[in-house]
């Protein structure tokens, strides 16, 4: 096992933790995102006007971290930053599993005092070899146990996707938007300017951490661009690890010093890099979330030919537009295939070429499913592409108690016996909070959905792009 | 080991560039094939150079003070006889005295002309950030234009020389469009990888630009190379 793996172990799974300058203006945010931690919760307050807003939270509040009469793993730092070092030094001799430092106005205010109290902290810590995550971050989120940065975040369940971000927003909706799309997370980070601790050393963590089976990255820059190459080829052989980078262009890459204080590196390199290693480049979150679930849910292919199923006309030829301008092919089926559609397909305002435009055959779930087994079973077919249109499903539903639910039902059954990926594509058109409620349900029988027909384009091509270039190794 | 002489040589001198020929000289030693050169130091010495390499034949100037040999008058290109090197040779010191009379002669360059074909290039720079990275691309003005150059950090990987070739937009050149001549493709892919080697073993290396590199359908023979040494 590497250095920092049994380094951080601490720090993710901590049974204690301390929360250094909560407020009340800040809503007690870091007091109550820890209203459900298994575990001790402490506070380290001396003003004397937030006393009595910690105690009504019904945690214990100490002047000092020394004064604590119990072990601490991990600190949430959140005081001015002129009073950092004296917290850090206190985390030193109090040898705590790890400081978090919430803190912002170091090196990325691109000010004397801040530089000099990054470089005042980083040697403290680096000297007593302190794990010191940030500062300007949001720290570790460990849903397992309730370790969380806001309340917003869910606790009890975790899941098996790692995340590791340079900022915090990201962090945080990442686990927010993911949960809607069925990504749930074993471990994530919010790493702000890595000032002690860097990508690989997280990187690393997880990579050997047993309940985290993907792992996605927002990554501005990175000190070490070696140990990270080395670091990023080895784990992205054993998981998949998919990474966003911010600066990407010249202007964001000016944006990347007064936010990290990183340097962004040449994007060209990054996406050698990236490619090197056998990593996915994604480049916003949406990609991200889209990836990820499509290499939890989606069966593996690396074929290029998919089957598209719309349920209009209109739909049939744009969503063969998208996936075709993707690269996809959208062939023509076998003559088995077309002799069954022949069977009982009705034809009158519809078509089974390939695009399948399904329209007329609608309401009968058992013509839907063998469509879609047709297709399965076809072996020019690498991919099956199911349009969902939200609006018109949930207005069945109105004549045919139950449509939705009950063909979601019948997709997940199509899916277990089925051998070729199948995405579903929900558009919401005016509907947006019917389509999330009905992508949750999709999602949580194991079918993955997304979006618009060209986010699933990409995002299939992403992964056959991914499993072939594993298939390689 | 000729590579660290070379190298040391230019220590001595207190100078970073190599000229054409050390950097050649260093190439060959690892394996990379090169155009054949003769240094001369006299007319008479490039005429017997040139019939005993065969003509037609290229003289260039050799000069660590020259970086640009064209921009100077220091390169004569498709000399067929005796009569033409001699000349050359006579043409390339006057014009380098007139238009860089500070210069350092070394000598001139004798090589055969290597006949025509598709060009690549193979070049070395450090990242601060990533260390050693390779860069592949085709040679010529459209590398220029296009920008249609691969990378990829060292060590290089078999299955990364594979896939830096084959991922630039003009690889259909490579593989021979329009009953052009093909590239060999594994050749390439070798000579990246002892590059790779190469950059990786020596991190006094710098800089490394082989440029041209002409890819014949059996080899590939490097026309021109440069190393920077590191400071």
């Amino acid at each position: 096992m590497k250095d920092s793996v049994g380094r951080l172990d601490r720090a993710f799974n901590p049974r204690s933790v301390a929360v250094v300058g909560d407020k009340m203006e800040m809503g007690y945010m870091w007091l109550r995102s820890l209203a459900n931690f298994q575990g001790r919760v402490y506070s380290v307050q001396i003003d004397e006007k937030e006393l009595q807003g910690i105690a009504a939270l019904g945690v214990k509040n100490y002047s000092s971290l020394l004064d604590i009469p119990d072990e601490v793993d991990y600190v949430v730092v959140a005081v001015p930053r002129a009073i950092t070092p004296e917290i850090v030094q206190h985390c030193i001799q109090k040898q705590v599993g790890a400081v978090m430092l919430f803190t912002s106005g170091f090196a990325e205010s691109n000010t004397e005092e801040g530089i000099r109290l990054q470089k005042n902290i980083t040697e403290m810590a680096r000297e007593a070899n302190l794990n010191l995550i940030g500062p300007n971050c949001v720290g570790i989120f460990n849903p397992k146990i309730g370790l969380r940065h806001t309340t917003d975040q869910y606790w009890g369940d975790g899941g098996n996707v790692g995340f590791i971000s340079q900022s915090g927003t990201h962090a945080t909706f990442f686990t927010l938007v993911g949960e809607v799309n069925g990504i749930r997370i074993s471990k994530s980070v919010s790493y702000g300017n890595a000032a002690v601790l860097d990508a690989a050393d997280y990187l690393e963590y997880l990579g050997e951490d047993e309940d985290t089976k993907i792992i996605g990255m927002y990554i501005e820059g990175v000190e070490n661009g070696r140990r990270f190459f080395c670091c990023l080829r080895e784990i992205a052989r054993r998981k998949p690890v998919l990474i966003w980078k911010g600066g990407g262009t010249e202007e964001g890459i000016r944006a990347t010093a007064s936010h990290t204080a990183s340097l962004a590196g040449s994007p060209l390199l990054w996406d050698a890099l990236i490619k090197q290693c056998g990593a996915i480049k994604v480049d916003n979150l949406d990609e991200m979330v889209d990836t990820i679930q499509a290499l939890l849910y989606a069966k593996p292919t690396t074929g290029n030919r998919v089957g598209l199923a719309a349920m209009t006309g209109g739909q049939s030829v744009v969503i063969t537009d998208a996936f075709a301008r993707a690269g996809f092919e959208v062939p023509l089926l076998t003559e088995r295939s077309y002799r069954e559609f022949a069977s009982f397909f009705n034809t009158i305002g519809s078509s089974y070429q390939n695009p399948l435009d399904i329209s007329s055959n609608l309401p009968h779930l058992d013509r839907i499913i063998r469509c879609l087994d047709i297709l399965n079973d076809d072996e020019r077919i690498d991919a099956v592409v199911l349009d969902l249109p939200v609006v018109f499903m949930t207005r069945i539903s109105w004549h045919i108690p139950g449509f939705f639910d009950d063909l979601i039902d019948a997709l997940a059954l199509y899916k277990d016996k089925s051998d070729k990926p199948l995405l579903a594509i929900l558009i919401s058109a005016h509907a947006e909070s019917e389509a999330i409620q009905a992508r949750k349900k999709l999602v949580a029988r194991g079918i993955p959905c997304f979006p618009s027909f060209e986010r699933g384009a990409n995002v299939l091509k992403k992964v056959v792009a991914y499993y072939k270039s594993a298939s390689l190794q | 080991m000729v590579m660290d002489e070379i190298i040391a040589a230019a220590r001595k001198e207190d100078r970073t560039s190599l000229t054409e020929l050390e950097s050649k000289q260093i190439l060959k030693e690892v394996g990379i094939n090169t155009t054949e050169i003769g240094l001369a130091r006299s007319k008479e010495e490039a005429v017997a150079y040139s019939q005993e390499l065969g003509f037609p034949v290229v003289l260039k100037i050799v000069s660590p003070d020259i970086l640009h040999k064209t921009d100077v008058g220091g390169v004569k290109l498709s000399l067929n006889n005796k009569e033409d090197v001699g000349n050359a040779y006579d043409e390339i010191i006057s014009a380098i005295k007139k238009h860089q009379p500070s210069a350092k002669i070394q000598g001139v360059s004798v090589q055969p002309m290597a006949r025509p074909a598709t060009e690549v290039i193979i070049g070395m720079s450090k990242d601060p950030q990533f260390g050693p990275v390779l860069m592949f691309g085709l040679g010529g003005i459209l590398v220029e234009i296009l920008k249609d150059i691969s990378f990829r950090i060292v060590p290089l990987t078999g299955r990364d020389a594979n896939e830096m070739i084959r991922e630039i937009k003009g690889y259909p050149v490579l593989e021979g469009y329009r009953g052009q001549e093909p590239a060999n493709i594994a050749v390439l892919e070798q000579l990246l990888l002892k590059v790779s080697e190469f950059v990786e073993s020596k991190p006094e290396i710098k800089e490394l630009d082989i440029n041209p590199i002409f890819a014949y359908r059996d080899s590939a023979l490097a026309i021109d190379a440069r190393v920077i040494l590191e400071p």
